[in-house]
């Protein structure tokens, strides 16, 4: 019968998907953590540098943690709970930082607000940039937008109606916020601040290139892999970087259902008040301006004859950048963003199938598998896959490259479509059987078709993340396979600073263009 | 009485151990019209689910026709079933929903549009054709669902709690004219309820079941009239009462 040979091909299939994503997940990682030895504990632990590199990553991670919350909590407030205008202007220009490398918040850093920063010349301020200051300012604009767009998706879930009773019986606003916001939000927030907090400490990008001699255990990891081949000490640094990320995993796993789960009775009504919307108007201005002015200044300088002397407009800098073939390393990171975008979201299109439409205690450990690449920071998983796959066949190719990124991103975007299917109607497979029609239609014109506006989304994430990520991919790149975004390491390191704004525009540009691509086309459906 | 379009011997079906169908046996005559009653949770789904075939019986026989069907494949029953949550292509125009299956079978393909239309017009749904089933009202859509399951012009159409999740006044509706496509097409329905009127206002024949045993199977006159236990007795009660309370507010 039909439904033996489908249960046949379900457990072939689950089979198929858990031994890849083990081979890619899973055995990467445990390769790396057998690596780990005494010896190598011990001259990571005995060098002069690691105490004090510990000590700033933590101190910069909690301390941009706690500003990224502050931040983003207020601009999720003023957008989902006050009622002003240009709503969608404020949200494009607050994804605009998802969208450039991290290590390009600390460059736009440096332009602005550097030595020879733009508002430092106009202004004429002697502050340091560089070290804890800088990591922590790049930081926060490389976390907050991401922060921005959980906390808000809670919001948007809780429910008026205690608030309202409260109200009524005389409870002071204060108090409200205390008593029934604070609690309602502390288990995600919980959540929220360590996938902040291991966001900040894994990034290697701003620290890099603002840190200076203010060493954090990313850049120590970057350093000992990149400058040294030390990979065995990579791997200890990666096994700690690893911790932060793994309470966060388990703390959202705990609470995944939370947000969908709950039911809104009366959504929060908008704040009319004059004075909560000059308010919010006046925050989200300046944030924008904090997410603008650096774009402007990469412009500024990119195409500025000699900045700050000369100002006519020039393209040298981008023919400079050719010469230097980003022309060859933009074409590298398109083909790969395409790949991980195609491959990516068919991959969890088909494991969400799977796992989704056709439960059982396989599709648990498939699932499972699939979201604890979540887990793992980007280095981590680059420096595990250099030390897995040295030997195979992948290995200086852009293949692996591939791998890695579809790897490093697979976790949110199967959650996407993993939601979408399982919210679609529970009989259609049995509508389906009754009625004749074949699985392959049924997944084509019915689950596929359904949730276009999902694979959309996914494929956009696969897309923008691969085009801009510089982590999991740069101990596996080499000089003919390079991603472009990983020409921003190198112009820093030459103090071409403005290649690097070129390149960084090139990649925001790319990424505008993705974006709107796709918001068209799901849009017109 | 007609010929025996249905015949369900002996069915047994256990969940991890746990009974759901304990020894069902019962005929289902052609053209008639056969509701399901229980509590919830008595097996009436997984029932319905076995005679269409998609689930199967630990044991046991189902005979159409006079013939096994045991072991046949859902899609080549000449069954049709219809779902309390409609269970719609909502991708899919109303039109698109219900002609989909023909079109992509080479045999029906040929007429297949004016087949749906037809379906469409004689439920009322022609003016709706374009439109997505997100855009209609439940009880339009349980008409799609209908239609959708008619179009494939099945002999025996299964219903598994159809009007459950409308409201009274288009339970009311559908369920006239439910009982009029039934005599037009001159379908064979075994349908779900737990709502007692409707299945004393619906049926031929009604079963009731509990525990996952059969109790009892008879037409609604002689289910009042002799109750098998004082299960169907305190069920049948209750329904003469909800009967008569209904009456009262129509006279009223
Ligand atoms: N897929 C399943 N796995 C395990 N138990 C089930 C499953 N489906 C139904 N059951 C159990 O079998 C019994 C009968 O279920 P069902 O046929 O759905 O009852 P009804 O439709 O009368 O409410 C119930 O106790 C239910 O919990
Ligand atoms: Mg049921």
């Amino acid at each position: 019968m039909h439904s033996i040979k489908h249960k046949g091909l379900d457990l072939a299939s689950k089979l198929i998907f858990i031994s890849i994503f083990a081979v890619f997940i899973l055995l990467p990682l445990i390769t790396m953590l057998s690596h780990i030895d005494s010896a190598g504990i011990k001259a990571v632990f005995s060098s002069a540098q690691f105490v004090p590199s510990v000590v700033h990553s933590l101190l910069t991670a909690l301390v941009a943690t706690v500003i990224t919350l502050i931040i983003s909590f207020t601009l999720a407030v003023c957008i989902s709970r006050t009622n002003i205008k240009l709503k969608g202007l404020f949200g494009i220009i607050f994804t605009l930082p998802m969208l450039i490398p991290s290590i390009s918040h600390g460059m736009g850093l440096l332009i602005v607000l550097g030595n020879n920063g733009i508002l430092t010349r106009l202004l004429n301020l002697n502050t340091s940039i560089y070290g804890f200051t800088g990591i922590v300012a790049g930081s926060v604009m490389y976390a907050f937008p991401v922060a921005f767009i959980m906390i808000s998706d809670i919001l948007k879930y809780q429910d008026y109606s205690p608030y309202e009773a409260a109200k009524i019986l005389g409870i002071g606003p204060l108090m409200r916020f205390t008593g029934i916001t604070l609690p309602y939000l502390r288990k995600p927030l919980i959540s929220i601040v360590f996938a902040v907090f291991t966001m900040i400490i894994t990034d290697y990008g701003v620290p890099l290139i603002i840190g200076g001699k203010y060493k954090t255990l990313s850049v120590l990891m970057y350093e000992e892999v990149i400058g040294r081949l030390e990979f065995k000490s990579g791997a200890v640094i990666g096994a700690l970087l690893l911790i932060p990320a793994v309470v966060a995993f388990l703390l959202d796993l705990t609470n995944k259902d939370k947000g969908n789960m709950t039911f809104v009775i009366k959504p929060f009504e908008q704040s009319n008040k004059p004075l909560s919307k000059t308010l919010a108007y006046i925050f989200c201005f300046i944030l924008s301006l904090a997410v603008v002015v650096p774009i402007f200044c990469f412009a500024a300088l990119g195409f500025a004859k000699r900045y700050p002397i000369d100002l006519t407009l020039t393209i040298k800098n981008i023919e400079k950048a050719l010469s230097m073939d980003a022309g060859t390393y933009l074409l590298n990171s398109l083909i790969i963003s395409v790949a991980v975008a195609l491959i990516g979201t068919a991959v969890c299109f088909l494991s969400a199938y799977l796992t989704a439409r056709a439960k059982t205690k396989l599709s648990r450990v498939l699932h499972l598998i699939l979201i604890t690449a979540a887990a793992i920071p980007g280095m981590v998983l680059g420096l595990s896959y250099a030390m897995s796959f040295s030997g195979s066949a992948m290995y200086n190719t852009i293949a692996i490259l591939i791998v890695v990124n579809i790897v490093h991103f697979v976790a949110s975007p199967y959650m996407m479509i993993y939601n979408s299917l399982s919210k679609i109607n529970e009989n259609l497979e049995d509508v389906g059987k009754t009625m004749g029609i074949g699985r392959v239609r049924m997944i084509k014109d019915v689950f596929l078709a359904q949730s276009m506006p999902t694979v959309c989304e996914m494929a956009s994430y696969f897309f923008v993340n691969s085009m801009m990520t510089i982590s999991a991919v740069s101990f596996l790149s080499t000089t003919s396979t390079k991603p472009i975004a990983l020409m921003i390491n190198q112009f820093e390191a030459n103090m071409q600073l403005e290649c690097a704004a070129i390149v960084s525009l090139a990649i925001l540009i790319v990424n505008i263009i993705i974006k709107a691509v796709f918001r068209l086309i799901t849009r017109r459906k | 009485m007609a010929d025996i379009k249905l015949s369900i011997k002996n069915l047994c079906k256990t969940y991890d151990k746990l009974p759901a169908l304990n020894d069902v046996s019962f005929d289902v005559y052609d053209g008639e019209f056969l509701s399901i009653l229980g509590p919830s949770g008595c097996g009436k789904t997984t029932l319905l689910r076995i005679l269409i075939g998609l689930l199967h019986a630990d044991s046991g026989q189902i005979l159409k026709d006079g013939e096994d069907i045991t072991n046949i494949d859902a899609a080549k029953r000449g069954m049709g079933i219809v779902f309390q949550n409609y269970a719609l292509f909502e991708n899919m125009s109303v039109l698109k929903n219900v002609e989909y299956a023909l079109k992509i079978k080479k045999d029906t393909k040929d007429g297949a549009r004016e087949k749906a239309l037809a379906i469409l017009e004689r439920l009322g749904l022609l003016e709706h054709k374009d439109k997505k089933p997100g855009e209609l009202s439940g009880g339009q859509q349980q008409r799609v669902a209908i239609a959708r399951t008619l179009v494939l012009n099945p002999d025996i159409i299964l219903f598994d709690e159809p009007m459950s999740a409308l409201d009274v006044a288009t339970r009311l509706m559908l369920r006239d004219e439910l009982k009029k496509i039934q005599k037009e097409f001159g379908t064979t329905c075994i349908y779900i309820t737990h709502d007692q009127e409707e299945a004393f206002a619906l049926s031929d024949r009604i079963m009731v079941m509990d525990k996952s045993c059969l109790i009892q199977i008879d037409t609604p006159e002689n289910i009042i009239d002799s109750p098998a236990n004082d299960y169907v007795k305190s069920f049948v009660n209750e329904n003469l009462r909800k009967k008569i309370d209904s009456l009262i507010k129509y006279v009223r």
